[in-house]
C-alpha cells in the first residue's frame, strides 16, 4: 500500500465516475470489497469509499451472513 | 429588543440555555451555522456512562428546542458581529446562508439528495462515507430538510457569455448520463453542436484545474454531449410547447443570435418567424468550414429551433424591418450580422483575382467551388477569430500548390485558438507573422504581386492589449494566382436602415440595456450591432433579446435584464480543500493526420468516447459546490428548490447572549508519527462513534482499508491532549471515559474481538466512572500502560506498534492490531472570541472562552451580559456541560431583569 493515500476528497468526488464500474462487478453476484476491488483492478480503500456510497443511496445492501472476516454486498433491485 | 436572548451555537450547551430560558418565559433567538440542531452529541452512538443512546437523549432536545414556543431557531445562519448599544443591549448582526431550499415546502423526502450528481465527503459522517452537495445532514437532523451547498458560481459557468452551466454538464457526463447532460445545455442554447467544435472556451480560461496540470477540456465535452445525444436522436425529442402566447414575433437573419432569440421566444410560446436572405439557415455558421463544423452538425442544431415551431423563411432579404409591424408582428429582432467583406484601405483591391475571406469561403462551400490546382494563394490579414486561417486552410484542401498568409501581428494575436495555427502549419500553410502588404499589382497574367513590409512588433496599450507596429523594411515580394483579404467585415446597413438609427455609419444603435432601437417594438443584437463577436456571445446576445422582446410584450418593467448568478468561486479557495492532489493530465486533443486531412474536407478534430469523456470529466474540482444541473429541480416533488436563493443579512437587537458555540477535535493528522491519514485503518475517536453509532457509515464496525472486521483494535490514548508538542498541555476529561465506552460497545458489536487501550493513566474522576472502567477490564478489555512512539503498517493493511511498556519495566514492545483508534483530544473553538466589537470578549490562557469568576459566577465571562456555556469555556462531558449551560441561562435572565427594570 502506498505511503501517501489520495485525498479523501478527490476519493469521494470520484464516485459519480467510478459507481458504474462498482456496480459492474456486482452484477455478476455478490462480492466482498476486496473482490468488487479485485474486479476493478483497483485499491481496495478507495473501492471502500464507492461501495459504502452506493450502500447509504441504496444502490447495494450487504448480505445478512458475513462470509468469514468479510461481508458481502449485492446489487439492491430497483423496485418497477 | 427583538429577542431577550441569543443563544449562539445549537449543540447541546445551546439547546439546554435556550430551553431552559424559553421555559423561564425569555424569548431566544439560537442561531446555528449548521443546517440542524444538535452538535457533536447526535453524532455520538451512546454516553458514557450510562451507555444510553445519544440519539435518544438529543434527538427529543432537538425537537423540543425547535418547536419550543418561546425559541426561534435559525439554523444555517452565522452570527457576523455582536455589539453593545449604550443601553446594555446587543445589536447582532446575523448572514442567514441560502438553503436554495424552500424549508416552508420541502418535505425531507431527500429526492434531491438522491438525484444529485456531487460526491462531497460526509462532514457528518466525519469523511468516511460521501454525500451529495444537496443534502439532508443525516436522518434525524431538526430540521429534516434539504440544503444545497453553494460556494458560489463555478468560473466556467459564470463566463459563459450564453449562460451555458459548464459544471453542470460536466458534472452529469462524469456520472454517465449524456442525455441529461445535453438537455441542460438545451436549457441555454439550441447549437450545442457548433459550440462543441468552434466556441473559443471561456469556461476553459478560468477552469481551476488548470492551476494544477492543465483546463478540463469543456468545449470538447459538450461536443461529446452533443454527438452522443444526435446519434441516439436525430430528431429532436422536444415539440413545440403546449402553452401558446398569441403575439408573433418576427426575426431578420438566421444567425446564432436571431436562431437563439427565436429559440427562447418559442420556448415562450410565441409564433416565431424567421427571415434569411440566404439559402440555407445559420449565417455566419454557413461560411465555417465544414473541416471544423460538418454541415449536418449544424443543420441539426438548427433542428433544435425549428422543432418548437419556428418557420425559417430562407430566400427572403428584409428591405425594412420596421415595415414587419404593418405585417402583424409585435416584435421584431434584427440580427442581420455582418455578410459582407469590407476591403482595407490598399491600392490594388480591385484588381481581378482579389477577393475578400467572406466570398471566398461562401464560394468554397458552394457547388462552385474555386479551382486552385497547382495555384498560388497568398491571405492577407486575421479576420475575426481566425477566419484567416479558415481561407488558408481551406485553400490547401481545394490543392493549392503554396498558401502564404500575411498578418501584421504575432502569433498570440492571430486566432485564439492556438491549435488552428498549428493545424493549418501541419497542412502546409506558410505563415509570415508582423508582415503586412503595402500594396497590390496586377502582373496581367492574372495573377497578383503582394509588395508586403515587415512591421515591427507594437507596444502594449494600458489594457495589455499589442499595438500595432509601425511598417519596417520592405520584405519579398509574393507572387499569387489569388489574393484572399481577411481584414474586416461589415453589416449591410444599406437594406437594413429604414427607420432605425446607425452607430457610427457601420452597426445598428440600440438601448444597450433593453437591445430596442429607436423604433419601439424592434430590437436589434448580435454582430450587427456589437461588431464582430464570437459564436457564443453571439447566442448570449440572441438570449438576452428573447428576454427582453418578452418583457416588452408582456407589458413589463424591460430592464435590467441580467442573468442572476453567484459571484465566482475563488479559485485558492477551491485549491486549498484538499491538501493534496494527484496529478492528472488532461486527454489528448485528438485529430486526423495532416497528410489526409489536406485531401478532404472531413472533420479535423476527434471526438471523445464515454470512456474517455467520463475521466475527462471527473478531473472537475466542483469548485461551486452545486454544479447547478438541475437534477434536484427535476426530481423534487414540492417544486422546493431555488437557486436564486441568495444569503441575507439580518440585525437583531437582543438583551444578553450566550456564547456555546463548543469545542474543536484535535485534528489527528498532526500526530504524523501515528499515521492518519496515510494509513487508512489509522481513525479517530469521532470516526469510530460515528461507526458505533445507529446512522453509522458503514453496515458495522469495518476496516476503512478493505471492509473487514476487525479482530483486534487498539486505542492510543492522550493524542493531542497533555501533548506539549501540539501545544496543548490540558487533560481533555473525556478520552479515558469515551474510549472505555466504545471499548465496551466494540465487544457488543464485534464479540470475537480483541481490545487494547494504550493509556499514560485513566482518568476516571467522575460519578461512576470508576464502576465504568472496571466493567470494562472485567469484559476482557486490554489496558496497556505504554505510550505509544509510532504506528507502521504492516502486510495486509495490519498496524504495528511501538510503545514503551511501562508497566513491563519500560521496554520497547511491540504490537500487530487490524485497527488503530486515536483518541483525540478536545480544542477550544476561538471563533466566537472574534464576534465582538465594543468590547472584548477575553479568552483564558489555554484559548477558551475566560470565566471571569469562575468560583463563585460560572459562566460569566468579561463583558458583561454575555455568558459562555459548555465546552466553549473548558473542555467537559455532557453532564457537565448541561449543568454549566443551567448556569449560563440563569445568569443571562438576571441581565435581562436588570435591562427591564
Amino acid at each position: 500500500m502506498s505511503d501517501q493515500l489520495r485525498d479523501p476528497r478527490e476519493i469521494v468526488r470520484d464516485e459519480m465516475f467510478m459507481r458504474d464500474r462498482v456496480l459492474a462487478a456486482l452484477k455478476e453476484g455478490p462480492k466482498t470489497v476486496p473482490e468488487i476491488a479485485e474486479a476493478m483492478s483497483w485499491p481496495v480503500h478507495e473501492v471502500m469509499f464507492w461501495v459504502m456510497a452506493c450502500r447509504k443511496y441504496g444502490l447495494v445492501a450487504e448480505i445478512k451472513d458475513p462470509d468469514g472476516d468479510y461481508y458481502q454486498y449485492e446489487l439492491v433491485e430497483k423496485e418497477g | 429588543m427583538d429577542y431577550d436572548v441569543l443563544v449562539v451555537g445549537g449543540g447541546i450547551a445551546g439547546m439546554e440555555s435556550a430551553l431552559t430560558l424559553g421555559d423561564m418565559g425569555y424569548s431566544v433567538l439560537l442561531a446555528e451555522k449548521e443546517p440542524t440542531i444538535g452538535g457533536k452529541m447526535i453524532l455520538l452512538s451512546k454516553v458514557f456512562p450510562t451507555l444510553d443512546c445519544a440519539s435518544c437523549i438529543a434527538t427529543p432536545k432537538m425537537a423540543s428546542t425547535f418547536h419550543h414556543p418561546q425559541v426561534t431557531c435559525m439554523t444555517y445562519t452565522r452570527v457576523k458581529n455582536i455589539s453593545k448599544t449604550a443601553r446594555g443591549t446587543f445589536q447582532v448582526a446575523l448572514d442567514r446562508q441560502a438553503t436554495h431550499v424552500d424549508l416552508d415546502k420541502c418535505t425531507g423526502c431527500q429526492k434531491c439528495e438522491l438525484a444529485c450528481t456531487v460526491a462531497v465527503p460526509d462532514q457528518f459522517n466525519f469523511d468516511m462515507v460521501a454525500r451529495r452537495a444537496a443534502y439532508i445532514p443525516f436522518p434525524q437532523a431538526v430540521p429534516k430538510k434539504a440544503v444545497i451547498e453553494r460556494h458560489g458560481t463555478s468560473p466556467c459557468s459564470l463566463a459563459c457569455p450564453a449562460g451555458v452551466k459548464a459544471h453542470g454538464y460536466v458534472s452529469l457526463i462524469r456520472a454517465g448520463m449524456f442525455d441529461e447532460a445535453l438537455e441542460l445545455i438545451l436549457e441555454a442554447v439550441p447549437f450545442p453542436g457548433a459550440l462543441g467544435r468552434i466556441c473559443y472556451a471561456p469556461c476553459e480560461g478560468v477552469c481551476t484545474r488548470a492551476e494544477l496540470e492543465g483546463a478540463l477540456p469543456i468545449r470538447k465535452l459538450k461536443r461529446f454531449a452533443a454527438d452522443h445525444y444526435y446519434q441516439k436522436h436525430p430528431k429532436p425529442k422536444h415539440g413545440p410547447p403546449k402553452k401558446k402566447q398569441i403575439e408573433r414575433v418576427a426575426v431578420v437573419g438566421s444567425g446564432p443570435a436571431g436562431l437563439t432569440a427565436a429559440y427562447h421566444l418559442a420556448r415562450r410560446g410565441y409564433s416565431v418567424t424567421v427571415f434569411e436572405a440566404a439559402e440555407k439557415p445559420g449565417g455566419m455558421l454557413r461560411l465555417v468550414p465544414t473541416f471544423r463544423l460538418p454541415p449536418e452538425v449544424l443543420d441539426r442544431d438548427i433542428a433544435n429551433v425549428t422543432a418548437l415551431g419556428v418557420e425559417i423563411r430562407t430566400g427572403e432579404r428584409v428591405e425594412d424591418p420596421a415595415a414587419l409591424r404593418l405585417k402583424g408582428f409585435k416584435a421584431i429582432f434584427v440580427a442581420a450580422g455582418l455578410p459582407k467583406d469590407r476591403k482595407p484601405a490598399l491600392e490594388g483591391t480591385d484588381l481581378a483575382n482579389v477577393v475578400g475571406a467572406l466570398g471566398f469561403l461562401r464560394q468554397a462551400g458552394s457547388r462552385e467551388r474555386p479551382k486552385l490546382e497547382g495555384k498560388t494563394v497568398a491571405v492577407v490579414g486575421g479576420g475575426r477569430h481566425g477566419i484567416a486561417l479558415d481561407c488558408a486552410r481551406t485553400a490547401c484542401r481545394l490543392g493549392a500548390k503554396q498558401v502564404v498568409l500575411q498578418f501584421r501581428r504575432s502569433r498570440e494575436e492571430l486566432c485564439i485558438f492556438e491549435s488552428a495555427i498549428d493545424d493549418a502549419i501541419e497542412e502546409g500553410v506558410t505563415i509570415q507573422f508582423h508582415r503586412a502588404p503595402a500594396r497590390l499589382v496586377g502582373l496581367g497574367d492574372k495573377r497578383v504581386r503582394v509588395e508586403s513590409r515587415e512591421m515591427l512588433a507594437g507596444k502594449r496599450d494600458v489594457s495589455g492589449r499589442i499595438l500595432p507596429g509601425s511598417a519596417g523594411k520592405a520584405a519579398e515580394a509574393l507572387d499569387a494566382d489569388l489574393v484572399v483579404l481577411a481584414v474586416d467585415q461589415g453589416a449591410d446597413l444599406g437594406q437594413l436602415k429604414g427607420e432605425l438609427q446607425t452607430a457610427g455609419m457601420k452597426t445598428l444603435a440600440v438601448d444597450p440595456r433593453t437591445l430596442e432601437t429607436r423604433v419601439p417594438g424592434v430590437f436589434a443584437g448580435g454582430d450587427v450591432v456589437s461588431g464582430p463577436s464570437s459564436l457564443v456571445e453571439a447566442i448570449g446576445t440572441g438570449t438576452r433579446a428573447a428576454a427582453c422582446i418578452d418583457r416588452f410584450l408582456r407589458g413589463t418593467e424591460r430592464t435590467p435584464v441580467e442573468l442572476p448568478a453567484l459571484p465566482a468561486v475563488d479559485p485558492k479557495s477551491v485549491l486549498q480543500r484538499q491538501a493534496r492532489y494527484s496529478r492528472l493530465p488532461p486527454a489528448e486533443r485528438g485529430k486526423r493526420p495532416a497528410e489526409q486531412r489536406r485531401a478532404d474536407f472531413q472533420e479535423v478534430e476527434t471526438g471523445f468516447d464515454e470512456a474517455a469523456a467520463r475521466q475527462s470529466a471527473a478531473r472537475c474540482l466542483d469548485c461551486g459546490g452545486c454544479c447547478e444541473c438541475h437534477q434536484c429541480i427535476a426530481a423534487c416533488p414540492a417544486d422546493a428548490i431555488d437557486l436564486g436563493m441568495r444569503d441575507r443579512e439580518k440585525m437583531v437587537e437582543v438583551g444578553s447572549v450566550v456564547v456555546s458555540t463548543g469545542f474543536r477535535l484535535f485534528d489527528a493528522g498532526l500526530k504524523v508519527l501515528y499515521g492518519h491519514g496515510r494509513f487508512p485503518n489509522v481513525i479517530d475517536a469521532m470516526q469510530m462513534d460515528r461507526l458505533l453509532s445507529p446512522t453509522r457509515p458503514y453496515n458495522t464496525v469495518l476496516r476503512p482499508s478493505d471492509g473487514k472486521m476487525p479482530d483486534s483494535i487498539a486505542y492510543i490514548l492522550c493524542t493531542g491532549s497533555r501533548d506539549c508538542q501540539v501545544d496543548n498541555p490540558l487533560c481533555s476529561r473525556v478520552c479515558c471515559m469515551y474510549s472505555v465506552k466504545q471499548a465496551q460497545l466494540l465487544m457488543g458489536a464485534l464479540p470475537m474481538a480483541d481490545v487494547s487501550i494504550y493509556y499514560i493513566d485513566i482518568r476516571a474522576f467522575g460519578k461512576g466512572f470508576e464502576e465504568f472502567y472496571e466493567q470494562a477490564k472485567a469484559m476482557s478489555v486490554r489496558f496497556v500502560k505504554g505510550k505509544v512512539a509510532r504506528v507502521e503498517e504492516g502486510e495486509d493493511g495490519k498496524l504495528i506498534l511501538h510503545y514503551e511498556d511501562i508497566a513491563g519495566g519500560g521496554k520497547l514492545a511491540r504490537a500487530e492490531h487490524d485497527l488503530v483508534v486515536l483518541s483525540v483530544g478536545l480544542l477550544p473553538n476561538q471563533e466566537a472570541l472574534g464576534l465582538f466589537s465594543g468590547g472584548v470578549l477575553k479568552p483564558d490562557p489555554h484559548h477558551y472562552v475566560h470565566e471571569v469568576d469562575e468560583d463563585h459566577s460560572p459562566a460569566r465571562t468579561s463583558i458583561d451580559g454575555v455568558y459562555v456555556a459548555g465546552a466553549s469555556a473548558a473542555a467537559m462531558d455532557i453532564p457537565d456541560t448541561i449543568l454549566h449551560s443551567g448556569a449560563a441561562a440563569a445568569l443571562s435572565a438576571a441581565y435581562v431583569e436588570r435591562l427591564k427594570r
